[in-house]
């Protein structure tokens, strides 16, 4: 591990790879750390990438400003990061507030984008996602990380997994909570307070982008989703099935594998993204299904869409 | 030098030699918090930061009487030495730029009050092994418990309206209060054998499941 000094700021930040692989720089979501990327580093990096993980500000063992910490601050510290990559390609994937993160970045620097695959992501806060980030935040504040990361389980993760997990889940309770402190994490949610919707920029993402969007997820659903598909110019949504909204914690051997194909689509000119639709597989090495023509990919049922009115 | 306190003894306690040092830093750091808040408490409170002063004065006491009476306290030859050092570092330090020196207190007094209840995290100092019932592990869970919520106050003032125009006055102040109490609190760890720098390391349990999952397909 290696700390990043970038201004007044230090991150812990994470290479691992071929040194002249392309790059795949991975951005994590609200109380994550780079642990938790660890299956990402391994999978990818055998595939020929060059994995970097990061502890945002504010996160993890990164530095935790005191009261303040702007999104503008995060987007500069993945800047120095990027820059520090060198030449080769670079590709960017952030998973909910870090996929925030990634758009503002692409926003302002596609040029020095190769790809770039929001996860869960944002680019404007509905009614439902404000209300939801105001509980979770006073959830924080008067019941503490603990108490905020049960509220993220049952958001995050499908039953089939918590099932299973559920003797397991204060052991991974229990490291968040000791890797994230609650002025710092309530300083990150507070970044959102003077949030504009991103929305009326995305125009000027000139790069391929996929976007990951877990079929049931409810934090960030299909419509916050869509907006990201119907305005970055080269986009594509990729709906993962049965999938909640933290999915790359839940399913890393399937998102690396997505992840990957999409960089090496891109890299050998394959890439079609022309605001398509598309279903993608259920474990690695399967397939993508086109969403079925005439077929609203809004709906949770299987409804036809309106046909254009015909003059 | 050890994440955690312990090793814990045979019934499951943190050793007295250990429990007596952390009990005292906090015990130091409070108190003072308390005394400082008390000499800024007017006798009748007319404004809202005030009544907030006021319950925040009231839980530091709690806390301090909850530390006396849950700590198996043991004779500590540093202590006297440790504790001056400590008390001096808590006295008021009126906040480099301020409009005026009242300013300038009430400032450090939140950057003080937030700086202890965001930097020190007693809970987190306890080994996953130690018993939820022992009076002074349930004591150091309820004093970090507490602490955010009592934080609460302390952004509410300093990230409100009223230093708006001093925004870097109040930041540069509560960075200050922070890394002093970090310091001193890593300092008295490190007296104890304890380095909380290295908890991070190791696999996470969410790999543990998804592995046990892919095992189980």
């Amino acid at each position: 591990m290696t700390a990043l000094t970038t201004g007044r700021k230090r991150i812990r930040y994470d290479v691992h790879g071929p040194a002249d692989g392309p790059a795949y720089v991975l951005v994590n979501g609200l109380t994550q750390y780079i642990e938790l990327w660890n299956p990402y580093r391994e999978s990818l990096a055998a595939k020929g990438f060059r994995v970097v993980t990061f502890d945002m500000l504010g996160q993890g063992v990164s530095e935790k400003p005191t009261l303040h910490i702007s999104q503008d601050e995060q987007v500069e510290v993945l800047g120095e990061l990027i820059a520090d990559l060198g030449r080769a390609p670079v590709f960017l994937s952030g998973i909910s507030f870090g996929g925030v993160i990634a758009l503002r970045y692409a926003i302002a620097h596609s040029d020095k984008l190769a790809g770039l695959a929001p996860i869960s992501a944002f680019a404007e806060i509905s009614p439902q996602l404000f209300l939801l980030g105001s509980a979770m935040r006073t959830g924080l504040t008067l019941g503490g990380t603990s108490y905020l990361m049960d509220l993220l389980f049952p958001m995050n993760l499908s039953n089939e997994w918590l099932g299973p997990a559920i003797p397991l889940l204060e052991a991974a309770k229990r490291r968040g909570w000791l890797l994230n402190d609650v002025y710092a994490l309530q300083n990150l949610m507070e970044s959102f307070l003077d949030f504009e919707p991103l929305t009326p920029q995305l125009g000027s993402i000139s790069v391929p982008t996929m976007i990951l969007n877990g079929e049931f997820d409810f934090l960030t659903p299909r419509p916050l989703q869509e907006s990201m598909r119907a305005h970055i110019p080269d986009s594509e949504l990729v709906i993962v099935p049965r999938c909640y909204h933290a999915f790359t914690l839940e399913k890393p051997a399937l998102t690396a594998y997505l992840l990957a194909r999409f960089a090496e689509d891109v890299m050998a000119g394959r890439w079609k993204g022309k605001g398509s639709v598309w279903i993608g597989p259920e474990e690695p090495g399967g397939e993508f299904t086109l969403f079925p023509e005439g077929y609203d990919h809004m709906r949770a049922i299987p409804v036809r869409r309106p046909e254009p009115a015909t003059p | 030098m050890n994440p955690f306190l312990g090793p814990l003894d045979a019934d499951g306690r943190v050793p007295a030699s250990q429990q007596t040092r952390v009990a005292a830093f906090l015990m130091s750091a409070h108190g003072a918090l308390a005394r400082q808040l008390m000499t800024a408490l007017p006798g009748r409170l007319r404004e809202g930061w005030q009544v907030e002063l006021h319950i925040q004065y009231c839980r530091e006491l709690e806390l301090l009487t909850l530390l006396a009476g849950a700590t198996t306290w043991v004779p500590d030859p540093a202590l006297p030495f440790q504790f001056w050092h400590w008390e001096l570092a808590w006295m008021p330090q009126p906040a480099e730029g301020a409009q005026d020196g009242r300013q300038g207190r009430l400032i450090d007094l939140a950057a003080f009050g937030h700086a202890l209840h965001a930097v020190i995290r007693p809970a987190a100092l306890l080994p996953e092994n130690a018993p939820p019932m022992e009076p002074f592990a349930v004591a150091l869970r309820r004093i970090e418990f507490e602490a955010g919520r009592l934080m609460q106050a302390h952004i509410l003032f300093l990230k409100g309206p009223q230093f708006e125009s001093a925004r870097d006055v109040v930041s540069a102040a509560v960075e200050k209060r922070h890394a002093q109490v970090r310091e001193l609190w890593n300092d008295m760890l490190a007296g104890i054998d304890v380095d909380t720098s290295t908890r991070h390391v190791g696999d996470t349990a969410y790999h543990s499941v998804a592995t046990a999952a892919q095992q189980g397909r």
